[in-house]
């Protein structure tokens, strides 16, 4: 039995009245589980780049996967991705709009102004590092960086287009499933954020 | 099958990002596999709790439904035959109270006895005798 055949058989026995059989609903998790544990380090990475923190990252793409398993787990896991990636895109760009009214209020409350996208605040960050820099390491570093910051500097849609087809390696059907919106609209985001990339770190990049 | 992109600056930049995603620290793989497990837990339990609402709830509503059509069944069919008015319906109560009445007992059963003679009378009287 295909693997689609056997998640919806695995389905249709749970959506039953009756309980259903420990060993369909273990192989739905696992199928769950396996989709999950693939995609997660790339989401997290995705969801860091767009919000620039760790922990913010964390939250969302969990709270993407509660979202997933709880109200999208019953569709067939081709379907997965797409809705997985938009869940977290929402996530996002809830949460960027968040840190964009929390920073207009802060900017008329009196007192020290606080800076919810300063990331100099850590301590740690100060401390020299007296380890020895291996070249190579320190290069793909900084062009990391350098490829992080253009990233954010791009529109939402630009930046969503470019990471889903380029970084998850989606294709464009699946992209605009992703972003709710057209494979066209998909293609010209995607076009633009990679002039965009290329303007901004240059040709020899 | 994904359409790859050809282009140097595409392929640089993927190679950097699953680069650093090959080296995310432990402490961030430990959360996310914390997260993955948070979110399977909670949907199974989620899922077996509504099965189990949804288990309780069928032969429930099963009964209720039984219920609310044999109570729809006996009141609807005396109605047509129900054209009782306030007056008689009080007459008859007053009836039973005397009949319940400890004291007057006796007479009371014989009021009754009487009443019931009276009734039967009144109906044949009402009721004209069908033509032979």
């Amino acid at each position: 039995m295909s693997r689609f055949g056997t998640l919806h058989t695995a389905w249709m026995v749970w959506d039953s009245p009756a309980p259903a059989p420990e060993g369909v609903v273990l192989e739905y998790s696992r199928e769950l589980e396996k989709f999950l544990a693939d995609i997660e380090r790339r989401a997290f990475r995705m969801a860091q780049v767009a919000l620039r923190d760790a922990d913010d990252a964390l939250d969302v793409v969990q709270d993407a996967m509660l979202k997933l398993t709880k109200n999208y787990a019953s569709k067939p896991s081709s379907e997965w991705r797409p809705l997985f990636y938009r869940i977290l895109e929402n996530g996002i760009r809830d949460l960027q709009r968040r840190r964009s009214v929390r920073k207009r209020i802060m900017t008329w409350l009196p007192g020290p102004k606080e800076d919810p996208d300063n990331e100099a605040q850590d301590p740690l960050d100060s401390v020299a590092d007296t380890a020895t820099p291996i070249p190579e390491t320190l290069m793909q570093d900084q062009a990391l960086e350098k490829l992080e910051v253009s990233l954010r500097a791009l529109p939402t849609r630009q930046r969503e287009a470019f990471m889903l087809r380029n970084f998850e390696g989606m294709d464009v059907a699946e992209t605009a499933r992703a972003m709710g919106c057209s494979e066209g609209s998909v293609k010209t985001h995607y076009s633009r954020a990679v002039h965009a990339l290329r303007e901004q770190l240059g040709e020899a990049w | 099958m994904s359409e790859q992109p050809v282009d140097s600056l595409e392929e640089r930049s993927r190679a950097l990002f699953h680069g650093s995603v090959e080296n995310l620290d432990m402490r961030i793989r430990s959360r996310l596999t914390r997260a993955r497990h948070a979110a399977l837990d909670a949907a199974t339990v989620s899922n077996r709790s509504w099965l189990s609402r949804k288990a309780w709830w069928m032969p429930a509503a099963g009964v209720t439904a039984a219920a609310l059509l044999g109570a729809v069944l006996w009141m609807g069919a005396p109605l047509g035959h129900h054209t009782v008015s306030l007056a008689d319906a009080q007459s008859n109560l007053e009836d039973l109270d005397i009949v319940a009445s400890s004291d007057e007992s006796g007479d009371a059963m014989e009021m009754l006895q009487d009443d019931l003679d009276f009734y039967d009378f009144a109906d044949k009287a009402a009721s004209p005798e069908p033509a032979a």
